[in-house]
């Protein structure tokens, strides 16, 4: 389609616009973990700083200086510790859905079976959960079963609030694909297992890798759930800690910028790699 | 010991054909598969929504745990007198119709820039999602430094571009600070709509624009018989999306103001009663008050997506 050269500027305005309202602020983050105390604390602010150092992140990561936190906490340790956890918690929960997405998807595809459809709806039916009924409920249950503060519990509750998503998603993904394939593979001598193992799976992958994916997401960043489940370094994730970087009184804003900009580069790394897996997640997501 | 290893591997083997021969029924393989999930979201998900629908009926207070009592209705009845509950209903209708608003208009615009042809489209479209990937708590200490009162980067630009002479105190101003939460999840939830709406746009035909325009329909015609009559469905379940996670926030505003009387929405007020107050009684009633009101709206989106995947 040709186009007037007024609304070849007009679009090139509006990408730009789009540019900078998406990443003009976790870019200043950026610039703020990089810049020395005195710059950052200056009016106006140094856009561009002068004397670009490390120093935040040094003390975030490995000196953990200038800061205590509650109970005393070294900055370092606080964020550390929180990384190991968010790292620890979101890879488990993401190898979970992993396993149980392609059999889940599976079974409510391709098998008939009694209950069928009351249990996809028991599945479906967690959507429309809201959240402080659950949390509630969780927080005293978790005290019961010694599940409180511990990674276990965050990784199972998590993995059980992604499971409607995974169902819904992949139920579609194995519908999309002939049944063929796996009769072909029947008949060669498979079992239904053999058969979605060797035959189905492959099929199915792109969508696999898309749930993979928003599961990774979500739990690196679920923030309400652990809040309210966690109270010691032990399984608090980063996202909780990185809260507690705001002090009472006084904020030290550059330690914060570096700490934030340490927990968004994972997402931002997975978004650059994998926008292709997310865009497909998200839209199957909200449509179906 | 050689007898005993054979003898073993062979029982082994033999369960081990069983176990395959058992699987290999439909009925079998899938409550192998389903019962583990149906275990988990029973334990996890609806068993705990029961224990707070109980709690609600109870007066019960974790600092005092001496004091557990019946309390029938009394919760319900307290919450729905509570003013401070009451103002924060208001605030979060306010909320939602002016976040929903701006985030179905800026993600029209975003999705209609994306629908062009330019060199970089695709990096466009990652750098977009920056915002929805980001954590939304993490988000909200982001924006509590650019919004910050002293050194701030808000304070800074509008200082520089002449339009105010002295640094704000934004946050410290209830209704500019309530309208800044409200930005907050503008800006973290527009990608994603913006993505819903650029995944239909894609899917038109080019040629319907190019009949459209032989046939002498203008640009405001195309963009409006087009454009936004193609984006009818799927707008619609933007709009209960957006009112459900609108009303939903908690993240963000927890990080970027608190408890602060100025943001307080019957989400970080239901912590703060609950968790903070430690009055589980009340915390359950308000968030099944809270709760129902979400689950209607769910309710809707789940039909309104189940409509869409049978046409």
């Amino acid at each position: 389609m040709r186009k007037p050269l007024s609304s070849g500027i007009f679009l090139t305005v509006m990408i730009f616009l789009i540019l900078f309202w998406s990443i003009a602020p976790p870019l200043w983050i950026a610039i703020s973990s990089i810049s020395t105390r005195t710059e950052l604390y200056s009016r106006p602010p140094h856009w561009i700083p002068r004397h670009p150092t490390l120093n935040a992140y040094k003390n975030v990561l490995i000196k953990g200086e200038g800061f205590r936190g509650g109970g005393g906490v070294s900055a370092s340790r606080l964020l550390r510790k929180g990384i190991l956890n968010s790292i620890i918690i979101s890879i488990l929960t993401t190898a979970l859905v992993m396993f149980f997405a392609p059999l889940l998807g599976y079974a409510f595809s391709r098998l008939q079976f009694k209950g069928h459809d009351l249990f996809f709806y028991l599945i479906i039916g967690i959507i429309a959960l809201p959240g402080w009924p659950v949390l509630i409920g969780l927080f005293s249950e978790f005290s019961a079963l010694k599940l409180l503060d511990t990674k276990t519990g965050l990784i199972l509750l998590s993995f059980t609030f992604r499971l409607p998503f995974e169902t819904w998603f992949m139920k579609g993904y194995f519908e999309a694909i002939p049944p063929e394939v796996e009769d072909a593979a029947r008949i060669d001598g498979c079992t239904y297992i053999e058969a979605l193992f060797r035959v189905s799976l492959r099929m199915v992958m792109p969508g696999l890798i898309a749930v993979s994916i928003i599961s990774f997401l979500s739990t690196w960043n679920m923030f309400a759930a652990p809040l309210v489940l966690t109270y010691t370094l032990k399984s608090k994730p980063l996202t909780v800690t990185m809260t507690e970087f705001i002090g009472q009184y006084f904020v030290n804003w550059d330690l914060m910028s570096a700490a934030t900009i340490i927990a968004i580069i994972p997402p931002i790394v997975i978004v650059i790699f994998f926008q292709k897996y997310i865009i497909r997640g998200l839209s199957a997501g909200a449509i179906k | 010991m050689h007898i005993f290893g054979t003898n073993y591997l062979d029982k082994n083997n033999s369960m081990k054909k069983n176990l395959s021969t058992w699987l290999d029924n439909k009925q079998h393989l899938a409550f192998t598969i389903i019962i583990p999930a149906v275990i988990l979201l029973i334990a996890f998900a609806y068993y705990p929504a029961l224990k707070s629908l109980r709690f609600s009926f109870l007066k019960y207070n974790i600092k005092q745990l001496s004091r557990v009592r019946f309390y029938g209705l009394k919760n319900y009845i307290n919450v729905i007198n509570d003013p401070v509950f009451l103002f924060s209903v208001l605030r979060v209708l306010y909320f939602m119709v002016i976040a929903t608003t701006a985030v179905l208009l800026i993600a029209l615009g975003i999705s209609m820039v994306l629908n062009q042809k330019f060199p970089g489209r695709s990096i466009l479209r990652a750098v977009i999602i920056i915002p929805w990937a980001i954590p939304p708590v993490v988000n909200g200490q982001l924006w509590k430094w650019i919004f910050n009162g002293d050194y701030g980067a808000l304070n800074g630009l509008l200082f520089q571009l002449g339009i105010i002479n002295h640094y704000q105190f934004w946050l410290k101003q209830p209704f500019i600070a309530l309208n800044f939460a409200v930005f907050l999840f503008v800006w973290r939830y527009t990608p994603f709509i913006a993505i819903l709406f650029l995944g239909v746009l894609q899917s038109i035909p080019e040629q319907l624009y190019e009949a459209a325009r032989v046939d002498g329909a203008g640009a405001v015609m195309r963009f409006y018989h087009i454009t936004l009559a193609s984006l009818r469905k799927i707008g619609g379940i933007a709009v209960i999306l957006t009112l459900i996670a609108s009303f939903s926030v908690f993240d963000g505003i927890y990080a970027l103001t608190g408890f602060n009387e100025a943001t307080k929405t019957p989400m970080i007020y239901n912590y703060e009663v609950t968790f903070d107050m430690g009055r589980f009684g009340k915390g359950s009633a308000m968030a099944y008050l809270v709760g129902l009101f979400l689950m209607i709206l769910t309710f809707v989106y789940i039909r309104m997506s189940f409509k869409k995947e049978s046409e």
